[in-house]
């Protein structure tokens, strides 16, 4: 499993391949903080590649979000899966963090 | 019985009378006299009262008959025996005096020898009347501490059968232990090994009270807690045969038939120890006799090494187990109800439940004994099996992980290929990767408190339309389901993660379940799923 990161129009985007579960997830959060560090303001995680998410995975989201708010800025998601869509419904994580259906929304709505 | 000396009573209004049966007895006896009735019956009593009462017929105010009346009528003075002294020629008084409940009569004027050989013989009898009578007392309460024991353990039996049984939409199971007065150690046991696998067993212990029934109590939690982690019905036997065979001064035995059903295939595993043969009724009606023995009865040969066997069952296949006190049962003329007549009735029946199917033999068997006969316990146990037979290999994995977080991969992967082989749809597929990933991480995490390694047994199957998961751990006890819920309206300053997983796994499955099984936390989880 593995993690890809790029910056498109200038957002920080991650992009989880595979699970995003306990073993994966320190992964991701060691990448996003590193960039956060580095001046990152907003985080967009696509979901395009990945499997499924756990509550592990959903920590991610929810310490970036933490992390972000003081800064001003915030993370999005999109493109997931059923699964990783009820999850964020299920979780009320659907009501914190705004989801796209595409990469492209989810970057123009952070410009 | 302590040698005392005797007293007898003399009771006449004339002294003379008193003084000459005084002279002649006294030399052997203690004697007493009394001049009238109410003398008489107040000695008679006393706190001393007399061993036998010689009563003169005639007397004023209270004749003989009214004495020997009230005496014989008193409780307490009823057992000393009274002979009468009646003048010569008054046979009609010595009858009347007779059927008052005297013991004989002498006639004036006596003879010494024959006083002296009628009071002794009364003494004689009276004596052996009291020996009889305490003897007869210490056998009441013998009888009485016997019946005390007995009942201890009918009830120590009957409170350690089931009256509730598991089921499964795969199997259908009921049994009903019916104790006999004197005789009986039977007992039965049916219980969940996991989400899988059902154990049940029927026994029959030598003897009775309450060492049959505390043997039955330990056959009965030995095969119960061996059965939690041993797979072979021919291992669990072993191991009970060996804990019972030690220290087993009573010399009782049990004759035992236990199996293990696999509830998704239908395959029972079987050992008998000495136990008679369990029928089997095939869906076609077909009746087999499993006639397979594997061992002689259980706590007689220490370290004897039991067999199984295996039997399958298919869809509307129906066992029936039961103690020898169904086909012993014997009629008043000594008839046994016997086998055949047994499997005619098991065969007959169509359409019908384990439950009426177990209460239709009870009655059938009681109609034939006649009433209050049961001379040993009843046990029925019937087993229906409504399921299909299926390939075990493909509709079931199960493993074991360690305790580390990166154990937990393994079992997503696995899983992943076991989905992949199912055309399980990904939307349940990754529903069940998260649950793994969340309960699996729970218990690494939480669940033990010691540095040891731990195995953690994962197992998850297809069963008609639905994936069923069950995780077992032998960490603390803990129920995740029971999990207040989290606030999923918290804004994100507020939140937490606290619980999160759990509460996507209640929501998420169409049914989860958690249950603690002998030193072990055992959860389940239901999805239905439609294949892609």
């Amino acid at each position: 499993m593995s993690m890809e990161t790029k910056k498109e129009q200038g957002v920080f985007v991650i992009s989880p391949i595979g699970r995003l579960d306990t073993n994966t997830s320190p992964d991701a959060e060691r990448l996003i903080v590193e960039a956060i560090d580095s001046g990152e303001k907003n985080v967009v995680m696509d979901y395009t590649s990945t499997e499924y998410i756990s509550s592990a995975g959903l920590r991610v989201v929810l310490k970036t979000a933490k992390l972000l708010k003081p800064k001003g800025g915030v993370i999005v998601v999109c493109n997931g899966n059923e699964q990783i869509t009820e999850v964020f419904e299920i979780s009320g994580f659907s009501g914190m963090v705004a989801s796209f259906n595409s990469l492209e929304e989810a970057v123009s709505s952070l410009n | 019985m302590v040698d005392k000396i005797q007293k007898i009573l003399v009771v006449d209004d004339e002294r003379l009378n008193i003084n000459v049966l005084v002279e002649l007895l006294k030399p052997s006896y203690k004697m007493m006299a009394a001049i009238n009735g109410q003398q008489a019956i107040k000695a008679a009593n006393s706190n001393s009262p007399p061993d036998l009462i010689l009563l003169d017929i005639m007397m004023p105010e209270m004749d003989g008959y009214e004495v020997c009346k009230q005496l014989k009528n008193d409780p307490k003075t009823k057992d000393i025996p009274i002979i009468f002294v009646t003048a010569m020629g008054q046979e009609e008084s010595e009858a009347k005096g007779l059927d008052l409940g005297a013991a004989d009569y002498l006639t004036k004027p006596i003879s010494p020898a024959i006083v002296e050989a009628r009071v002794k013989t009364q003494l004689a009898l009276k004596q052996r009347h009291e020996e009889l009578k305490s003897a007869y007392k210490i056998i009441e309460e013998q009888k009485k501490r016997m019946q005390n024991e007995l009942d201890v353990g009918r009830e120590i039996q009957l409170a350690m059968v089931p009256s509730i049984f598991p089921a499964s939409h795969m199997y259908n199971i009921y049994a009903s232990l019916e104790p006999a007065r004197e005789v009986g150690g039977d007992f039965y046991d049916v219980f969940n090994i996991d989400e899988e696998h059902v154990c049940f067993c029927v026994g029959d212990v030598s003897g009775k009270g309450v060492p049959a029934a505390l043997f039955m109590a330990m056959a009965k939690t030995l095969i119960k807690s061996r059965a939690s982690n041993d797979p072979s019905t021919a291992s669990i036997v072993t191991h009970v045969n060996d804990e019972l065979s030690q220290d087993n001064e009573g010399c009782l035995f049990v004759t035992l038939f236990v199996c293990i059903l696999n509830t998704l295939t239908g395959k029972v595993l079987t050992t008998n120890a000495g136990h008679n043969p369990p029928i089997l009724r095939r869906a076609n009606g077909v009746i087999e006799l499993l006639k397979r023995l594997d061992g002689p009865v259980v706590a007689a040969i220490e370290g004897f090494a039991y067999k199984e066997g295996f039997v399958q069952l298919n869809k509307g296949d129906s066992l029936l187990l039961f103690t020898d006190g169904v086909t012993e049962a014997d009629t008043a003329h000594g008839e046994f109800y016997g086998d055949p007549r047994l499997v005619s009735l098991f065969e007959n029946t169509e359409n019908r439940s384990p439950k009426q199917m177990v209460e239709q033999i009870l009655s059938d068997v009681h109609e034939f004994e006649g009433q209050g006969r049961q001379a040993d316990d009843i046990t029925v146990m019937v087993l229906d099996y409504l399921g299909e037979m299926q390939s075990e290999q493909d509709k079931t994995i199960s493993f074991q992980v360690t305790n580390a977080l990166n154990e937990i991969e393994k079992v997503v992967d696995l899983f992943d290929e076991f989905a992949t082989n199912n055309k399980v749809n990904q939307k349940v597929k990754s529903t069940i990767s998260m649950a793994l990933d969340d309960l699996l991480t729970n218990v690494v995490s939480y669940a033990y408190n010691d540095e040891q390694q731990h195995k953690i047994g994962v197992r998850i199957s297809v069963v008609e339309s639905s994936i069923v998961v069950v995780i077992t751990d032998d960490g603390m006890p803990f129920n995740p389901f029971q999990m207040e819920n989290p606030n999923t309206k918290a804004s994100i300053e507020e939140r937490d993660m606290g619980g999160l997983g759990i509460h996507l796994v209640k929501k998420m499955f169409d049914h989860v379940a958690y249950h603690r099984n002998i030193e072990k936390n055992v959860v389940t989880l239901v999805k239905q799923f439609t294949a892609k």
